[in-house]
């Protein structure tokens, strides 16, 4: 595994049991590798195995077969309290509902990551102040998350997620539940904090506007990659 | 540990209303053991102390052929001490006698004692300054199912010592009130001496009662019961009244509980996203199991809080005020003070506290692991069942 490398699929097959002893398949021996600074998306249509493939490198699920090694790591040699670590430290996580937790504010659910990392009160405001500054909701900070639209939403989940300058931020339809103008902005935020922290951004999604920005497209089908290809961002939007 | 505390209470107090159901039937439940118990403790205190007063002093003399609990034993359980070795004791002579209030017949027992006594708080003085032939003292309770009033004369017979039966009017010259039933309820007293000439057992006792000089001595012929060994039925009594009171703790406490219980195996189902995004942030399976635990274990927190805040107030109101009970209470048998001043100690609150806080983390601890234990993936997705 080279420096720059984030993570790398040996042959990783994932299965699920239906039933009566029959399993299905939702991973095929995937090969991947990803390099740090990349912006990369997997594509493909519903049940190709996106999400799943998204959950094996987030260690919040493990491979039936096959190495997923990320940030040096082997998902499956990992212990709960060892991957809850790789995920503490390396992994930002962006959901397509958001996941925020709606007891809190704005503040307080960016701040939630810093206090599981033991930062002290006065560093976590700082940093928190900073990544609402970056994602532009600092007037938001005390709203609860029912107080706030969906883009703005999202945007306190991308704040949330890159507050603690993961290695790797994994987005799983980022985009899915936001208008056009909406999507676009998140997905220059993310640019941008790809650009500037030299985050990698790995990202499941069926959907144009995202696959756009992407400098990576990854084809998923039927459980196995069909086409890896770099591609060159339409100028337009950066 | 500090990590789930704070995340914790800010999960509680925004919650809204699901949390502050649990706190109040928390609180209520912790108001109530402590306010039962408190009852019952003041009750305890009150009654022995009565018992004290108005029937035991500092113990009993008995006579060896006397058994209180055997009523045949009334006739011949009687004898009287030398002079000399009934200093500090007040003899009492106890006879079978029926008394007729309006026609009805009614068994009552006759008691003789020293007009002049200071042993128990009886009020037998006034019987010197009674002009009647027979002047008695009943209690209230007898007053009452007698129908019987101050100043009222009623047809009473008895037996004298030869077994012969002889009939008198008796005056009822005063009615006093105590909480002591034993010393009211079928019964008549009249001065020892009165009772001697109207049986003919002069200088007999059935029973002596020990002031707080006396020394124990070995009686021929007599047992001595101290007061403790006498104040032991009462205390037993007490004793089943809190083992009986326990049970209605268990279920009050049991329905807070299920109710702690409840929440947190809703929680399975409708935080489960939440739970989810804890595990994707970075948090361990202890740290959720404690997070769920400490949550379970803060309604209890919550609602010891909010119990004292209203609690404290009422107990303090209360136990200096006292809980007068309704007339009918007096009628049970057992020695129940009108008003109870209810005491409410630190031992006891401390107790229910641990007790609350304690039995809400263990069962929260239940569905706490089943919550640390969920598939992320599941949970995130929202698909557990």
């Amino acid at each position: 595994m080279s420096t720059k490398q984030i993570l790398k699929l040996d042959n990783v097959v994932k299965k699920f049991p239906v039933g009566d002893g029959r399993y299905f398949t939702a991973l095929k021996g995937i090969n991947l590798e990803i390099d740090k600074g990349e912006f990369a998306g997997l594509v493909g249509p519903s049940g190709s195995g996106k999400t799943t493939l998204l959950n094996i490198i987030g260690s919040l699920d493990s491979p039936t077969e096959g190495k997923a090694i990320v940030m040096g790591q082997n998902i499956s040699e990992l212990t709960h309290k060892e991957s809850a670590k790789l995920r503490n430290i390396h992994i930002g996580f962006i959901f397509q509902v958001y996941n925020l937790l709606p007891v809190y504010t704005v503040f307080e659910n960016v701040e939630f990551a810093l206090i599981l990392q033991n930062v002290s009160a006065s560093e976590r405001k700082k940093r928190v102040m900073e990544a609402l500054e970056w994602v532009g909701l600092q007037d938001l900070a005390d709203k609860k998350p029912d107080k706030i639209s969906g883009g703005e939403g999202q945007r306190v989940a991308i704040a949330r997620a890159i507050v603690k300058k993961p290695d790797i931020m994994l987005a799983d339809e980022p985009t899915a539940n936001l208008d056009a103008k909406n999507a676009h902005q998140i997905m220059r935020i993310m640019k941008k904090l790809n650009e500037e922290l030299d985050t990698t951004f790995l990202f499941s999604t069926h959907d144009e506007k995202v696959m756009k920005y992407l400098e990576r497209i990854i084809t998923l089908k039927d459980g196995s990659i069909a086409e890896d290809k770099q591609v060159t961002p339409q100028k337009t939007l950066k | 540990m500090k990590l789930a505390f704070q995340i914790a209470y800010k999960n509680l107090i925004g919650s809204g209303l699901r949390t502050w159901l649990n706190v109040i039937v928390l609180s209520f439940v912790f108001v109530v053991i402590i306010f039962f118990n408190g009852l019952i403790d003041g009750w305890n205190q009150q009654s022995l102390q009565e018992s004290i007063k108005w029937e035991y002093a500092n113990g009993y003399l008995l006579n060896n052929d006397y058994d209180p609990n055997d009523a045949f034993t009334i006739a011949d359980g009687h004898g009287h001490l030398p002079d000399s070795d009934t200093k500090n004791l007040t003899p009492v002579l106890i006879r079978q006698a029926t008394i007729y209030p309006q026609g009805r017949l009614k068994s009552v027992l006759l008691k003789g004692i020293p007009a002049g006594q200071e042993t128990i708080a009886l009020p037998t003085a006034s019987l010197d300054s009674s002009h009647a032939n027979i002047p008695v003292l009943i209690g209230k309770r007898m007053a009452e199912t007698a129908k019987l009033k101050e100043g009222d004369q009623v047809l009473m017979r008895w037996r004298d010592k030869n077994g012969t039966f002889d009939a008198a009017d008796v005056t009822v010259h005063r009615i006093f009130d105590t909480s002591v039933a034993s010393m009211d309820n079928g019964q008549i007293w009249m001065p020892v001496e009165r009772l001697w000439e109207l049986t003919g057992l002069h200088g007999q006792a059935t029973l002596y009662i020990a002031d707080s000089d006396f020394q124990t001595e070995n009686f021929d012929g007599w047992n001595f019961e101290s007061q403790d060994e006498l104040l032991q039925d009462f205390r037993d009594l007490i004793e089943m009244k809190k083992v009986s009171g326990n049970f209605m703790y268990i279920i009050l406490l049991f329905i807070a509980l299920i109710a702690i219980f409840d929440t947190q195996v809703l929680s399975i189902f409708r935080r489960q996203k939440e739970i989810g995004t804890y595990v994707a942030m970075g948090m361990t399976r202890m740290q959720v199991l404690r997070l769920f635990t400490v949550e379970g274990a803060m309604y209890s927190v919550f609602g010891v809080v909010l119990g004292m805040a209203y609690g404290i107030p009422l107990f303090i109101v209360l136990s200096r005020m006292g809980i007068t009970l309704p007339e009918f209470y007096q009628d049970m048998g057992v020695n129940l003070p009108r008003t109870i001043y209810p005491v409410f100690g630190v031992e006891l609150i401390v107790l229910t506290v641990l007790a609350l806080i304690i039995s809400a983390t263990l069962v929260s601890l239940i569905p706490a692991r089943k919550i640390a234990r969920m598939d992320p993936v599941m949970a995130l997705k929202g698909k557990i069942q």
